[in-house]
């Protein structure tokens, strides 16, 4: 049997003794110790609180509807797709939507690889989409994006709402919790669709009459001729931009691609903001070498005109020198007959033939 | 609309005239996914500065009819009664036929 050990019952308990609370214990003995408010606000009221967080401000339709979002979705592909091509697509199935996709991307790239190869390391070509579109929800964004000037940078109101000078009873925008009140400037408030709204009546943009029907979009990041020929040639063949040989491309002549292009028809298209039919989208596609190109041709003809204008000043000039150097040549060749001479009579020779020049 | 009864449909419009454009543009979209393997298509598009001119769409059906639609005057829904008013009577014919 172990040898029992004696413990203190001072030792087992804690060495700081428990907080108790005797207040507490005694209700009657409780006081109450809410703060006295500050002397500012005995004076004057709390300041007036802004309704919504500048990254969610209220948009005209719920903004966790689909719709709202796609209309949002499709002002910012509007807005940073300068090219847009329209086409229209009559039930076209998935399997054949993936053969055109599959066939679009590979044009798309080798064009990328030939623009790398001289140098342009922008890689459009992936960034290049074709997507289906919800043709109304479309049409009201382009109407916003037509005829609604944003104030992308408001105006600092003059009085803050979350300043402390501010009095409540003040009248500070976004604090009524109103969803029209013009400090809100973004695409989907309900001033842009005011606004939009009003003004299609009197505007055009010149796209209404395609925006019906089911609509497919092929959407550019920048306007580029080379990979809009590329893209053409394979969704919209023509004489201009004919479509791959069957032997270069033989997925291009499987069943589902040919059948998808043939439910594939191209309206038009906007660039820059322009409205434009199938032919001028075509007529776009057709600038040889691109934007690039073009300014190839712009700066080789200015070039060009420099260079004959200095050749026609310089003329005057080297004719003299050529005289004069076929006078001197012939002046040494009189001096080395005669059998020597100075470089001194040389020279005034040069001279005298030069007077004689000018 | 009963589309089973089509041989051929062509039609010439421009994309950007409102009426006679969208009313062809939008049966266009409603011809089922496999149409091209059971009837003639042949569509045909004006360039923007022939928005005037007039579009047109013919029909042909199985029993040889032929059918020219004005466009002008017909929306899409007049054009879907049309179409199945005669493919009506070829169904009626081939269920007492077969």
């Amino acid at each position: 049997m172990p040898p029992r050990l004696r413990v203190a019952p001072e030792q087992l308990r804690n060495v700081r003794p428990q907080y108790v609370c005797w207040q507490c214990r005694h209700a009657s003995l409780a006081s109450a110790t809410t703060p006295a408010p500050p002397i500012e606000q005995t004076v004057q009221a709390t300041s007036p609180i802004a309704r919504y967080p500048p990254s969610q401000p209220p948009s005209h339709k719920p903004a966790e509807f689909r719709k709202t979002q796609l209309h949002r979705q499709y002002q910012s592909l509007l807005r940073s797709s300068p090219l847009i091509v329209i086409f229209q697509h009559n039930n076209i199935k998935a399997t054949e939507w993936a053969g055109i996709r599959r066939e679009l991307t590979a044009a798309l790239n080798k064009v990328d690889q030939d623009v790398a190869k001289e140098g342009n390391n922008a890689y459009t070509g992936s960034a290049i989409k074709l997507s289906v579109v919800q043709t109304g929800i479309f049409t009201s964004a382009l109407r916003v994006v037509e005829f609604w000037e944003p104030k992308f940078e408001p105006e600092s109101p003059a009085i803050h709402p979350s300043d402390p000078k501010t009095r409540s009873s003040a009248s500070v925008e976004d604090t009524k919790g109103k969803v029209n009140d013009p400090i809100f400037t973004h695409g989907l408030s309900r001033h842009a669709w005011w606004q939009a709204k009003n003004k299609s009546k009197t505007a055009r943009h010149g796209l209404e009459p395609l925006l019906s029907g089911p609509l497919s979009l092929l959407t550019m990041p920048e306007v580029s001729p080379q990979h809009l020929k590329a893209a053409l040639s394979i969704l919209a063949p023509s004489p201009q931009s004919p479509a791959p040989k069957r032997r270069a491309n033989p997925g291009y002549y499987e069943k589902p691609v040919q059948d998808g292009l043939q439910k594939l028809m191209l309206l038009g298209a906007r660039v820059e903001g322009k409205a434009f039919d199938v032919e001028g989208a075509r007529w776009v596609g057709s600038i040889e070498g691109g934007l690039s190109g073009l300014r190839a041709q712009l700066v080789a003809m200015l070039s060009g005109l420099g260079a004959q204008l200095t050749n026609t000043l310089e003329a005057a000039s080297r004719n003299l020198y050529i005289t004069v150097e076929s006078r001197r040549g012939m002046l040494e060749e009189e001096q080395k007959g005669k059998g020597g001479g100075s470089n001194g009579n040389d020279e005034t020779a040069a001279e005298k033939a030069a007077e004689k020049a000018a | 609309m009963l589309t089973k009864y089509l041989t051929a449909v062509s039609t010439a419009f421009s994309p950007f005239n409102a009426r006679s454009g969208k009313t062809a543009r939008n049966f266009l979209a409603l011809l089922p996914p496999n149409a091209r393997s059971r009837m003639a298509i042949d569509v045909k598009m004006f360039a923007r500065a022939d928005v005037d001119k007039p579009a047109s769409l013919s029909l042909k059906f199985k029993d040889g009819k032929e059918m020219k639609l004005d466009l002008e005057k017909l929306k899409l829904k007049d054009i879907q009664v049309e179409v199945d008013r005669h493919s009506r009577l070829l169904k009626r014919q081939e269920e007492l036929a077969g």
